[in-house]
C-alpha cells in the first residue's frame, strides 16, 4: 500500500525554542495558570501522518492561534493544514482533539477548529471534529487509534 | 602383571568396553617412561584400527586420537609423525563415522612439534575430495577450518606453493557455510588468508562466496546465552568484502546496489563496509562509481531522522574523500568530486530556511574539508567568502549566528591541516565580520561573534583592536548576563595574549585605570575579576597584582572586594597554574599581605574574611613543601597564642594547615591536634567547631602511615576516653567529630574506618541521636569542595564510596529493630548513601536495595523522598524484575506521592518514575494497572505548578498508549 502524500514537499519552518523554566515556576507557593504557550507545549510535537515532522515544523499549530480562558474554562486551538485540499486535515484535528484530552483537566472544554479559509472542506472538518459521537466512534476504530497514537508517542 | 596394553588384546578390549578411555593417561606415562614404544602400541591396536566393522575403527580412531592429544607435543619424532599423519590421511578415505575423530587427531599432529609440512599437501588434497565439509556436523566443520588456519599460522610460504587447488578446496569449503559461531571464525580468518594466498582466476568465485552473505540478515535465538549479535557478524564481515584491492570492481557494484535498498540496515552496513574498503582499495578503482556513490552518501545524509545512518554516511564520505586525495596529483577525479559535493552542498546552503538544514549542508562541507589537507584547501578557499557574503545578504538571526559558528568551524580545520598561509586572504575577513556581529545589541551574537573570534585571535589585525576592547568592557562594567560576561573576559584574555602592550595601554591603564582602581565605584566589582584574570598572563601579573595588593596593603574599604576578585580567579586552575601561583607568592609576598590584611579585619565580617581564608589556602596548596614550611613557622606560633584568646583566630590557623603536603609534619602538629579536638566538641561557633573537625580529619588523612600517623591516633583517642559520655551536649558533637574522622579514614583507605563508622551506627537505634548519626553518614558521603579534596592534597582512595556502600549495608543487617521515628532516621541515612554512590553499584545490589526504597516510599520526608525515587527510577530503568513483582504496592504509593503538597520536587520525580515503569516494564505486567493509573493520574493534570503538569502530561499520555494499537514497545 504505497500511498503518495497529498503534499510531498511541504515547506519546514524553524523549531521554536523550549520554554525556559522561570523562578515564579521553580517557587512552591506561587499558581501557574494555564497558558497558550502551555497548550502549544502540548500538542507542537505532534508527528504529521505524511511526513517524520512535527506539527510545528509545518507550522500547522503556532502559539497565536491558541486561545486560552482559564476562568470560563475554554481552549480554543486553531490548526492550518500545509495546503487547502489535505486529506488529513480531519485527522491532524482528531490527533490534537485525542492528544489534549488525554492531557488537559478534564475541566476544560476543548474546541479544536481549522483557521478560516485554509482549507476547502473547512465547515465539514469543523463539524467532523466537534461532533463528540463521532470522535468516540473514531477512537474504537483501531486502525485509526493505531495512526493516532503513532502521531502522539513522541509528545 | 603387565597392563593390557603391552599385549594385542588391546585391540578387543577397546571394542568391548568404554572403560580403556580412561586409561589412556596411563598407556601416556608408560610411554614417556619408556616402557612402551608407540609402534608396539599401534602394532596392538591394530585389530581394532583394521577391523571390518566401521563402529569398531570409529571406536579405534577415537582411542587413538585421544591418546595423541595426551601425549606431550615434542614426544613423537619427524619420522613417527610421519607416519601417523599417512596414517590419517588414508582414513579421510574411510566411513563418514570415522571421519570426526580423523579430523580432531589430524588437529592435534599439527601441534606438534617435529610435524613436518610436506605432510600437508597431501593431507588437503584427501580432504577436499573425499570430505564434503558443509555435510558436517557443525563441530567438525569449525575443526576443518581450525586445521586450515593453524596450518597457515604454521607454515605461511608453504600454503602458498599449494596453488590455486588450496584456494578452490576452501572456496568449496566453506560455501553454504550457515552457523553464525562458524561464520564468526571464517570472517576473522579470512581476511588474513585473503592479503597471503594469491587468488589466482578465482577471484570472483571467491568473491561470491563471501558476498552472498551481505547484507547480514540474522537474528540470534532469544534462548541462546553467549549469542552472536546481527552486528558482530557485519563486522566481521565487511572486512572481508575488501580485504584485496582486486575485489574492488565486485565489491563496489554490490555496494552500490546495496545503497539503494530500502533495508535500512543494507544501507548502514553499505556506507560501513564503503568507509571500510578506503582502507585497501585504490583511489582509481572508485573513478567509476564517484557519481552514484555521491548522490547515495547525499541522500542519507540528508536523511531526516535517522541519526546513526547520517553518521555512517559521513564516515563513508570522509574516509572516501581522504582515499581520492592520495591521487590529487595524478587525477582529476578527486578534485572534480570535490567540487561536485562544493556546488551541490553551497546550493543546499543558499536554499537553507532554517538552521537544521544549514547545519545539515555545512556538515558535510566540514566533514570533506577534515578527511584531507587537499580537500580542505578547495572547501575553505570557496566557502570562508561565501560564508562572509551569506552573512551580509541571510537576515534571520538564526542563520547568521550559525554561519558565524560555521566560519570558526572552517578556520579550525584551515588551522588543523596548517594551510593559513595559503588563505590568509580569505581568512583575513572573518575578525571583521567578528566585529559587524558584536556590534549588535543582541546577546546571541555578541556571544557568537566573541566566540568565534577567541578562535580567530591570531589572525585579528591590530586596528580591529580598539572597536573590540570598546565593546567588551562596556559588556563588562554594565552587562547583567552572566554567559556574556565570561565570554567578554575571556575574550580579552584571548586578545591581550596576542596584543599585550596594546591591551595594557587600552585596558589596564586606559579603560579600567588601574592607577585609580578604587576612585570610580561603579562596577568595581566586575573590572577587579577582568583584570585578575588578566594578572595570569605574564606580561600583567606585577603590575596588577602589585597594584592590588597597594589596595589590599592600605586597607582601603574596597579591599575585601580585590581579595574576591583575586580568590575567584586564582582558584581556576586553567587559569593559574601551580607554577604562576608559586611565582606570583614568591615575587609579592601574597599569603603575607592577605594574613596582615585578615588580622587587622578580624572584627569585619565573615564573609569576606572567608574570601581571604580561602585565597591563603588556595595559594599555599599551589607551593612547594619547602615554602609552605616557612610560611608555617613564620606565622603559626603567633596565630596558635592568638586561638588561646579568641576562637576566630583559630580559622585562620585552619586555613593555612588545610592545604599543606602529604609531606609536611612539625611538633605544633600535636598542638593543634588537641587545640582542634577541644574546639571541635567545646566551641560554641558552629563554623569553629566545622572547621575543626575538617583540620583533624586532614591530619589524619595526610600523616603518613607509621609514628606520626599512630601519634595523631592515639592523641585522637586518648583525648576522646577523656570525654565524658553523659554530657547531652556534647553527644551530637562527638557523633559529627566521628563522621569525619570515618571520612578521613576510608579516604586514605585505612581499615581503621570501621571501628568508627560502628560506633555512629550504635547511635541509629537511640531516639534522641538518632538524627546526628544520619548527618554524619551524610557527611562522609559528600564531595565537599573547599576541603577534604586532591587540590588540596588529601589521599582519596579509589572507590572509597563503594567500600562505604558495603560496609554501611553490612552494618546495617546487625541493627536491631527501630521503632518508627529512629526508622525515618535510618532510612534517610541509607539515602544519603545510595545518592553518593556510583550508579553501577546500584545495579549489583538491587535486590539489597529495593525494598529499602519500597519501605521510603511511605514517610513523609522530602529529602528522603527525592533520592528513593531517584534510585527507584534508575532501578526501573535497569528493568529490575524485583520492581516488576511489587508493581502492587509500588504504583499507589507513586500515585500517592504525585499528590505530595510539600514539595513539587517529589510530585515530579514520581510522575517521571511512573513515566519510566511505563516504558521499561512489559505490557503484560502493566496493563493490569492501566485504568487505575490513569484516572489516579488525572488530578495531577491540574496541578498548580506547570512543572508538575508537563511530567504528568508525560506519565499519563504514556500509559494511554499502554497495550493500545500503535505502541513501539520491542518486548
Amino acid at each position: 500500500m504505497t500511498k503518495i502524500a497529498d503534499n510531498v514537499n511541504p515547506h519546514v519552518y524553524e523549531k521554536g525554542s523550549e520554554r525556559k523554566t522561570t523562578s515564579a515556576e521553580l517557587d512552591e507557593e506561587l499558581t501557574d495558570e494555564f497558558d497558550e504557550r502551555e497548550i502549544f507545549d502540548l500538542i507542537r510535537n505532534i508527528n504529521d501522518p505524511e511526513h517524520p515532522l512535527t506539527l510545528e515544523e509545518l507550522r500547522v499549530i503556532e502559539e497565536k492561534n491558541i486561545v486560552v480562558n482559564n476562568k470560563e474554562n475554554t481552549v480554543v486551538v486553531n490548526f492550518t493544514p500545509t495546503i487547502p485540499h489535505c486529506s488529513m486535515a480531519t485527522l491532524i484535528g482528531l490527533s490534537i482533539r485525542v492528544q489534549l484530552l488525554r492531557a488537559l483537566p478534564s475541566r476544560f472544554k476543548v474546541t479544536v477548529v481549522v483557521s478560516e479559509g485554509t482549507h476547502v472542506s473547512e465547515h465539514a472538518v469543523n463539524k467532523q471534529l466537534a461532533d463528540k459521537e463521532r470522535v468516540a466512534a473514531a477512537l474504537e476504530n483501531n486502525n485509526l487509534v493505531q495512526i493516532i497514537n503513532q502521531c502522539v508517542a513522541n509528545v | 602383571m603387565d597392563s593390557i596394553w603391552f599385549k594385542p588384546e588391546l585391540a578387543d578390549e577397546i571394542i568391548k568396553s568404554n572403560d580403556i578411555f580412561e586409561e589412556t593417561h596411563s598407556i601416556v606415562a608408560d610411554m614417556i617412561s619408556g616402557h612402551i614404544d608407540i609402534t608396539h602400541l599401534v602394532e596392538n591396536m591394530a585389530g581394532v584400527l583394521t577391523n571390518i566393522e566401521a563402529e569398531n575403527r570409529e571406536k579405534g580412531m577415537r582411542f587413538f586420537t585421544k591418546l595423541l592429544k595426551e601425549l606431550p607435543m615434542d614426544y613423537l619424532s619427524e619420522a613417527q609423525i610421519k607416519f601417523i599423519a599417512k596414517f590419517y590421511t588414508d582414513r579421510l578415505k574411510d566411513n563418514h563415522r570415522i571421519i570426526p575423530s580423523v579430523l580432531e587427531g589430524y588437529l592435534v599432529i599439527i601441534e606438534m612439534k617435529h610435524y613436518n609440512m610436506n605432510n600437508t599437501g597431501e593431507f588437503l588434497t584427501m580432504l577436499f575430495r573425499e570430505v564434503p565439509c558443509q555435510s558436517q556436523v557443525r563441530q567438525d566443520r569449525f575443526n576443518i577450518y581450525l586445521i586450515i588456519q593453524k596450518l597457515m599460522e604454521k607454515d605461511l610460504d608453504y600454503m602458498k606453493v599449494l596453488g590455486p587447488d588450496f584456494v578452490y578446496g576452501i572456496i568449496s569449503a566453506m560455501d553454504g557455510e550457515r552457523d553464525p559461531r562458524n561464520l564468526m571464525f571464517l570472517f576473522t580468518f579470512l581476511p588474513y588468508f585473503l592479503k597471503h594466498v594469491p587468488l589466482g582466476h578465482l577471484v570472483e568465485e571467491m568473491f561470491d562466496v563471501i558476498s552472498c552473505y551481505y547484507p547480514i540478515d540474522f537474528y540470534p535465538s532469544p534462548d541462546d546465552p553467549a549469542a552472536v549479535t546481527r552486528q558482530d557478524l557485519a563486522s566481521a564481515l565487511a572486512p572481508c568484502l575488501c580485504a584485496v584491492p582486486e575485489f574492488a570492481e565486485h565489491c563496489l557494484i554490490l555496494l552500490v546496489e546495496k545503497l539503494d535498498s530500502s533495508l535500512r540496515l543494507a544501507k548502514i552496513d553499505s556506507l560501513k563496509l564503503l568507509a571500510e574498503s578506503c582502507k585497501t582499495f585504490k583511489a582509481e578503482s572508485y573513478g567509476p562509481f564517484l557519481k552514484t556513490l555521491w548522490s547515495s552518501i547525499n541522500r542519507e545524509i540528508s536523511h531526516k531522522t535517522d541519526d546513526e545512518l547520517k553518521m555512517a554516511a559521513h564516515e563513508a564520505l570522509s574516509a572516501l574523500v581522504a582515499n581520492l586525495a592520495t591521487t590529487t596529483n595524478t587525477d582529476q577525479a578527486f578534485e572534480n568530486f570535490t567540487k561536485g559535493i562544493l556546488i551541490s552542498m553551497q546550493t543546499a546552503v543558499a536554499e537553507a530556511t532554517t538552521v537544521a538544514h544549514f547545519v545539515q549542508a555545512t556538515k558535510v562541507l566540514l566533514t570533506v574539508a577534515n578527511a584531507s589537507k587537499e580537500s580542505c584547501i578547495i572547501i575553505t578557499k570557496s566557502m570562508i567568502p561565501a560564508t562572509v557574503a551569506y552573512y551580509g545578504f541571510k537576515t534571520s538571526s538564526k542563520l547568521q549566528i550559525a554561519s558565524l559558528d560555521f566560519l570558526g568551524d572552517l578556520y579550525g580545520l584551515a588551522k588543523h591541516w596548517q594551510i593559513l598561509e595559503e588563505l590568509h586572504i580569505q581568512i583575513s575577513e572573518i575578525p571583521q565580520l567578528c566585529l559587524t556581529a558584536v556590534s549588535q545589541q543582541s546577546k546571541d551574537y555578541q556571544i557568537a561573534g566573541f566566540k568565534n573570534l577567541i578562535i580567530v585571535k591570531n589572525v585579528l589585525p591590530s586596528d580591529l583592536v580598539l572597536p573590540f576592547v570598546e565593546i567588551l568592557i562596556y559588556n563588562i562594567q554594565h552587562s547583567q548576563d552572566n554567559d556574556l560576561l565570561g565570554v567578554s573576559v575571556e575574550t580579552i584574555h584571548a586578545i591581550a595574549r596576542k596584543y599585550p602592550e596594546l591591551i595594557m595601554n587600552i585596558v589596564v591603564k586606559g579603560k579600567c585605570d588601574l592607577n585609580n582602581l578604587t576612585q570610580d565605584k561603579t562596577a568595581l566589582q566586575k573590572r577587579l575579576n577582568l583584570l585578575s584574570n588578566l594578572a595570569s598572563i605574564d606580561d600583567f601579573t606585577k603590575v596588577i597584582i602589585e597594584e592590588m595588593l597597594k589596595i589590599i596593603n592600605a586597607n582601603d574599604v574596597e579591599a575585601s572586594k580585590v581579595v574576591e576578585a583575586l580568590n575567584e580567579c586564582i582558584s581556576n586552575n586553567s587559569l593559574y597554574s601551580d607554577k604562576k601561583v608559586n611565582q606570583i607568592e614568591s615575587d609579592h609576598g601574597l599569603v603575607d599581605s592577605i594574613l596582615v590584611w585578615i588580622l587587622k579585619e578580624i572584627e569585619g565580617p565573615l564573609e569576606s574574611l572567608i574570601h581571604g581564608f580561602t585565597l591563603i589556602s588556595n595559594t599555599i596548596c599551589s607551593l612547594p613543601s619547602e615554602k609552605q614550611l616557612i610560611i608555617l613557622t613564620k606565622h603559626a606560633p603567633d596565630i596558635i597564642e592568638r586561638c588561646k584568646e579568641r576562637e576566630v583566630y583559630y580559622l585562620v590557623l585552619e586555613c593555612l594547615y588545610t592545604p599543606i603536603n602529604q609531606d609536611i609534619y612539625n611538633s605544633k602538629f600535636e598542638d593543634i591536634i588537641r587545640l582542634s579536638l577541644n574546639l571541635s566538641l567545646h566551641s560554641d561557633n558552629e563554623l569553629v567547631r566545622t572547621r575543626s573537625c575538617v583540620l583533624i580529619a586532614h591530619f589524619l588523612n595526610k600523616a603518613e602511615y607509621g609514628q606520626k600517623f599512630e601519634l595523631l591516633y592515639e592523641l585522637l583517642k586518648s583525648y576522646l576516653t577523656t570525654c565524658s559520655r553523659d554530657d547531652m551536649e556534647l553527644c551530637p558533637r562527638l557523633i559529627i567529630l566521628y563522621g569525619w574522622v570515618t571520612k578521613s579514614l576510608i579516604m586514605r583507605g585505612s581499615d581503621l574506618f570501621l571501628f568508627w563508622l560502628q560506633k555512629i551506627m550504635v547511635t541509629m537505634s537511640s531516639p534522641v541521636y538518632c538524627k546526628e548519626s544520619s548527618k554524619a553518614i551524610q557527611l562522609i558521603m559528600t564531595d565537599h569542595t573547599e576541603y577534604l579534596n586532591q587540590k588540596y592534597h588529601c589521599r582519596t582512595s579509589l572507590l572509597y564510596k563503594q567500600r562505604m556502600f558495603q560496609s554501611f549495608s553490612t552494618l546495617t543487617e546487625k541493627l536491631g529493630t527501630l521503632n518508627e521515628s529512629t526508622k525515618e532516621h535510618y532510612l534517610l541515612s541509607w539515602a544519603y548513601v545510595l545518592e553518593k554512590v556510583p550508579k553501577s553499584v546500584l545495579n549489583n545490589e538491587a535486590t539489597r536495595i529495593v525494598p529499602i526504597v519500597i519501605d521510603s516510599l511511605e514517610y513523609d520526608n522530602k529529602d528522603l523522598l527525592i533520592v528513593m525515587i531517584d534510585v527507584l527510577c534508575h532501578i526501573v530503568l535497569g528493568k529490575h524484575y524485583l520492581v516488576a513483582d511489587s508493581l502492587q504496592t509500588i504504583l499507589p504509593r507513586l500515585v500517592n506521592l504525585s499528590k505530595y503538597v510539600k514539595s513539587m520536587d517529589v510530585r515530579i520525580k514520581s510522575l517521571q518514575c511512573l513515566y519510566d515503569i511505563a516504558n521499561s516494564y512489559r505490557t503484560m505486567l502493566l496493563l493490569p494497572h492501566k485504568q487505575d493509573i490513569l484516572l489516579d493520574l488525572a488530578p495531577s493534570l491540574d496541578d498548580k505548578k506547570r512543572l508538575v503538569r508537563n511530567m504528568a502530561v508525560r506519565a499519563r499520555t504514556r500509559w494511554f498508549l499502554i497495550g493500545a494499537p500503535g505502541e513501539m514497545k520491542e518486548d
